[in-house]
């Protein structure tokens, strides 16, 4: 469903990610393993649009969408739930969560009646979200603010979600909560690409992993196998 | 009551009056700050290319309110230009060029005006009554009257759809987070078109009602854009409702020190808002830092 030529991308200075190839398929979940720094938020700003690759290419669902705006990406099936959560925080969760779904609701039309069914849905996930629907969004905690960030995602209803950092700044306990929310998305069949530090719970619920250090891919596999290579663990252990 | 504290009340009015207009022409500033970072210095030149084309519309006939209409749709052009060709390069180049860039726009909308419609100042034509309307001996004509009316409604009205329909909450993303914004399928440069073209059509607008009171010409210009800024400066280049108190103290006081220490003075006030606002803010009105995030 996804699949990454060679990317070469970054910010002023040096390339962060340095020719990596990698594939999802669809349906599985694929886990972006590697320490702060070695180039996974990167990666994933230049698939979704945020940041234009120096070289390399990306294919969505067949089609060439390197380079493309991430507006166009966003509009095209795959959303990205960035690092750091980047709620929009002067507006309320219902806002944030209408704004996710903003393509294909009427601009000036009654929005909210167009919307109601996805944002029950999102709801009913986290229902912590219902209560503090019309509360600013940067009142929220670390970890209602992560699950904003993913309902704000999936409101796009999107074919494939890239999940960047969901476990940065979270408590142990609330780390949990949010993991257990993206393997119940996994095995409702979504397409998820997870980039994650902690090398262990990434592999926990993902099918297959990249190992990424200084920008390329030191190691690919099932992600069961590489939970059991000792190299790995001793390396990205947490 | 006293004639001369009636005199000072006349003057504090009229004043106040015409700060709503120096408030709706702040309110540009902010509309395209909070949207995209940047403003247009040349929205005084605006406000009277607004009240230019608004005067050619009902030197062929056209009534008042199509006037009005037809300087509006002048203003959506006009700042949906400027933020293309002054305003769109410098900032995607994370530059402030933007600034340069429409004072020059600024200055040839200036000669423009002057080589089209001449330098003589020219009156705007009104449907409305010739006598003043009289409040407890304070007298206030109908223009001024447009004047405070049409501040306090466009500017609600467009604060109404910044909350109550979908795009107004888009633009709200945008200023918030344009990266994020864009992740929602927002497109952030539409967003930030769409801003520079209603603070246009609130800069010509507020032409049209000035102009009935001021007459229109092409010294017009220069000092609204000073004021507006200041008052904007004042207020909060962010967001707010202050624009409108801002607004009305800096006409009330420039109508008094007019009238208490000479007309010489009535220009003082604005400029010293200026100064005092941009020593307490010593950071600088555009003084943000951008932090980059690999």
């Amino acid at each position: 469903m996804l699949k990454v030529e060679n990317l070469r991308a970054g910010y002023s200075g040096d390339d962060a990610v340095r020719g990596i190839s990698m594939e999802v398929t669809e349906g599985s979940c694929v886990a972006l393993v590697g320490a702060n720094g070695a180039g996974k938020s990167t990666l994933a700003k230049a698939l979704c649009g945020l940041l234009t690759p120096r070289a390399g290419r990306v294919f969505f669902d067949g089609k060439e969408i390197t380079g493309l705006p991430a507006s166009e990406v966003a509009r095209r099936g795959l959303s990205l739930c960035p690092e750091g959560r980047r709620v929009f925080g002067p507006l309320t969760v219902e806002e944030n969560l209408l704004l996710g779904a903003y393509p294909r609701l009427p601009s000036f039309g009654p929005f909210r009646r167009a919307a109601s069914g996805d944002l029950q849905q999102i709801y009913r996930m986290f229902p912590r979200l219902d209560e503090r629907r019309a509360q600013q969004a940067g009142s929220l905690s670390g970890g209602e603010q992560q699950m904003l960030a993913i309902g704000r995602a999936l409101m796009a209803r999107p074919r494939f979600m890239v999940l960047d950092e969901p476990s940065m700044g979270l408590a142990p306990l609330v780390v949990k909560e949010v993991f257990e929310a993206i393997r119940a998305l996994h095995s409702s069949g979504m397409t998820i690409l997870l980039s994650e530090q902690f090398a262990k719970i990434a592999l926990a619920v993902s099918d297959r992993a990249y190992i990424i250090e200084r920008g390329s891919v030191v190691l690919e596999g099932a992600s069961a196998g590489l939970a059991e290579n000792p190299a790995v663990m001793a390396a990205y252990l947490g | 009551m006293d004639a001369k504290y009636l005199a000072l009340a006349q003057m504090a009015v009229g004043g106040g009056l015409m700060g709503m207009a120096y408030a709706l022409v702040a309110y540009g500033f902010q509309l395209t700050y909070a949207a995209g970072k940047a403003v247009n210095f040349g929205q005084g030149e605006l406000v009277m290319l607004g009240a230019f084309a608004g005067i050619s519309l009902s030197g062929i006939g056209l009534p008042y309110w199509a006037t009005v209409l037809g300087a509006m749709v002048a203003g959506a052009a006009l700042g949906w230009c400027i933020e293309r060709v002054a305003v769109r390069l410098a900032l995607q180049q994370r530059n402030e060029g933007w600034i340069l860039l429409t004072i020059i726009v600024g200055l040839f909308s200036l000669s423009l005006v002057e080589n089209i419609w001449g330098r003589d100042d020219r009156p705007y034509p009104t449907p409305w009554p010739a006598e003043a309307l009289d409040f407890f001996g304070i007298s206030v004509t109908w223009p001024e009257l447009a004047i405070a009316a049409g501040a306090l409604g466009i500017m609600t009205l467009v604060e109404l759809a910044k909350r109550y329909t979908m795009v107004g909450i888009a633009v709200q993303a945008v200023s918030a987070d344009p990266d994020a914004a864009e992740l929602c399928g927002i497109r952030s440069r539409s967003a930030i078109s769409l801003s520079w073209m209603v603070s246009g059509v609130a800069a010509a607008f507020a032409g049209t009602v000035i102009g009935p009171v001021t007459t229109v010409g092409p010294t017009m210009a220069a000092a609204l854009t000073l004021k507006a800024f200041s008052v904007a400066v004042v207020a909060g280049l962010d967001s707010g409702f202050g624009l409108v108190l801002a607004g009305i103290a800096l006409g009330v006081a420039e109508n008094l020190s007019g009238y208490v220490l000479g007309s010489g003075w009535r220009e003082a006030p604005g400029l010293i808002l200026l100064i005092l606002a941009l020593s307490l803010r010593p950071q600088g009105v555009f003084g943000k830092k951008i932090i980059r995030k690999v």
